[in-house]
């Protein structure tokens, strides 16, 4: 047994250290998610200072449960984690494959394909809902006024002129609306992550077998077969590394939010909880736990997954 | 029915040609292989007639029709490569089936040839496992299964015993040559063994540089080598090959003796020399001869066992009738 204290006993301040740095932020969460705690109040100057005079039980988890946007936050955190995760995981496995080959200009192409992941997000944010969708000023104001401009032009010409003056007139959308601003973050946030999905897809892609591939012409698989049959089972592992990274990232979204609609139309659980925050640190603390319990849901059923594809 | 006929066929990477013009015909039902050093363009010209690679020039005819603008799918040839090449995430089954299912055959058929192929490679047990829980020689078991369910024209070898161990490597020879007597379909087979070529072949081809040295039967490439080079690549151990004065008595500029072919005596002989290092096999003892004056060293193959000792003077004599002679260019005279 004394050969095992030493080696424990080296490992012990490590070890103390990282409970240290889990275990006091989550008590202090825990702590404040039970006890009234509020930044300003002038009506009760007493909650301002975290005590546990003001302890409320669990008074705080049933206001954020009751609270009209704690459902919605949920269902939109999964429904921009699962969005994402599905375009880039599509996009990736294509882009991948398409850049796999070998073509002039490859080095340049896959480095301009990279850039996009080394944006800050924020940045990326303001970019995205100024400069490409902003109805007016942006990208797709002016492609939208040119393509009515163009039309109106056509329904002046001989022949065709009827056809195109059938055409209602486009109108550009905006992404900062209560009923888009979910569509923006996911457009840009794939954006910036496909590139991390190609990266990794393409790195699997050159450890391919190439005479599994050869002994698959030979055996008369198409081009479409030899993707279905060997690289897409070939790509289930990097897949699910993908996936699962993606989802812990995207949970957290936070600035995108903000920058495209300020939560308009669009929360998730960490923006509820900077909501809350503006002055309820009780409520903005139970959200917290609540978003533990959330991240956690989703790990164990990714990591049984993930766990599932690494075994076989 | 699987005959296969090159024509005038070259090959050149960039710069390089790595097969110049070369002719070669194989008939239905023979058992060819390919052996030369590595580098010899042996695979390569395998991987032509299968398709994988393109000709630069010439024709490939297989059953008297043109196939050289024919995809390798179609034209009804089987592969077995090195690295088996077997589909990761498919069990043996599957992976015997796959051929059949990208040729859109029924299930139940699929099953029915599945089945009869796994029978015949004694792979009955383990049609549910993933190649990763097989065994080497499993594998290739495998790997033979998926080409037999096509009943090909041709089967194509491409060193297919080279990542197996000997004792496997023995088991496996003698079942590819089983194979080959019950289903007298066309095999050519790329080894750089010389070994596997003469124990399985009817017609061995042999290569250096992309260049044909000599096609016949083993014994006829055995007791006849055309030139140095298959001299020197057929037998084990290597024939002893030297020039000089020795060679001028015999008007030869180089000739050649088997180590098989070589009398041992301790008292007289026609070569005097010093043993080096004796193998002692049971059935056969070799012995490396030195300071004979004649090579850097003779073996010498006897069939028994002999009490020489490193050190020890040992004379040797050739049996006239087997030395080979060469002339200027290497070509037997």
């Amino acid at each position: 047994m004394s050969d095992r204290k030493l080696p424990r006993l080296l490992q012990t301040p490590a070890v103390l250290l990282l409970l240290v740095w889990m275990l006091i932020p989550l008590g202090m969460t825990l702590y404040f998610s039970f006890i009234r705690y509020v930044l300003n109040s002038l009506r009760r100057p007493e909650w301002t200072t975290p005590s546990f005079s003001n302890w409320r039980g669990f008074g705080n988890y049933e206001f954020v449960l009751n609270s009209k946007d704690f459902l919605f936050a949920i269902q939109n955190s999964l429904f921009i984690v699962c969005s994402i995760l599905f375009l880039t995981v599509i996009l990736g496995v294509l882009i991948a494959v398409l850049i796999n080959k070998t073509f002039p200009g490859q080095g340049i192409v896959r480095v301009l394909l990279i850039s996009p992941f080394f944006v800050m997000p924020a940045v990326n944010a303001v970019l995205w809902i100024n400069m490409i969708l902003d109805p007016v000023l942006g990208l797709q104001g002016i492609a939208v006024g040119g393509i009515n401009e163009l039309i109106d032009g056509l329904k002046d010409a001989p022949l065709v002129g009827w056809f195109f003056g059938m055409w209602p007139e486009l109108q550009p959308i905006s992404f900062r609306a209560t009923q888009t601003s979910a569509y923006a973050v996911i457009i840009m946030v794939t954006w910036q992550w496909t590139p991390f999905a190609v990266l990794i897809f393409m790195t699997s892609l050159q450890s391919e077998d190439q005479q599994q591939k050869e002994a698959a012409v030979l055996d008369g698989a198409n081009t479409w077969s030899q993707f279905r049959f060997l690289t897409l089972p070939h790509l289930a592992r990097p897949i699910a590394i993908v996936v699962m990274i993606q989802a812990i990232f995207h949970l957290s979204l936070y600035a995108e939010i903000e920058i495209v609609s300020r939560g308009n139309g669009n929360k998730n659980l960490p923006y509820l909880i900077g909501e809350f925050a503006n002055n309820n640190i009780g409520a903005a603390s139970a959200t917290g736990i609540f978003a533990v319990i959330l991240a956690n849901i989703v790990a164990i059923f990714l990591l049984r997954m993930i766990g599932k594809t690494l075994m076989e | 029915m699987g005959r296969i006929v090159l024509k005038n066929v070259t090959k050149t990477f960039g710069e390089t040609q790595v097969i110049p013009p070369l002719d070669l015909t194989i008939e239905d039902g023979e058992f060819a292989v390919f052996v030369g050093p590595s580098g010899c363009g042996k695979s390569t010209l395998l991987r032509m007639i299968a398709g994988l690679e393109d000709l630069t020039s010439g024709a490939i005819e297989i059953e008297g029709e043109d196939a050289t603008e024919v995809p390798p799918a179609k034209r009804g040839l089987a592969m077995v490569f090195q690295s088996y090449a077997l589909y990761p995430h498919m069990s043996v089954r599957k992976n015997i089936g796959f051929p059949l299912r990208m040729a859109k055959m029924e299930q139940s058929e699929i099953d029915e040839r599945v089945e009869t192929a796994a029978k015949s490679l004694n792979l009955m047990d383990y049609l549910d496992r993933k190649p990763a829980d097989l065994s080497g020689g499993q594998r290739q078991r495998v790997a033979i299964g998926r080409a037999i369910v096509r009943e090909p024209e041709a089967f194509l070898f491409d060193e297919p015993l080279s990542n197996l161990d000997a004792a496997l490597r023995v088991g496996m020879r003698l079942e590819i040559g089983e194979l080959h007597e019950r289903l007298k379909t066309t095999m050519v087979y790329v080894t750089h063994d010389q070994v596997e070529a003469m124990t399985m072949a009817n017609k061995i081809v042999v290569l250096r540089a992309g260049v044909i040295e000599q096609v016949g039967s083993p014994l006829e490439l055995y007791h006849k080598p055309r030139n140095v080079f298959v001299a020197g690549f057929i037998g084990s151990p290597k024939m002893n090959i030297f020039s000089g004065p020795e060679a001028e008595k015999l008007d030869a500029a180089t000739i050649g003796i088997r180590p098989e072919h070589i009398g041992v005596s301790m008292t007289d002989g026609l070569w005097k020399g010093r043993v080096g290092v004796a193998e002692h096999l049971g059935s056969d003892t070799f012995i490396h001869v030195h300071d004979t004056g004649l090579a850097d060293m003779i073996t010498v193959r006897i069939t028994g066992d002999i009490a020489v000792k490193h050190g020890d003077t040992i004379y040797l004599t050739p049996q006239p009738d087997q030395i080979h002679k060469f002339d200027d260019e290497g070509l037997r005279n």
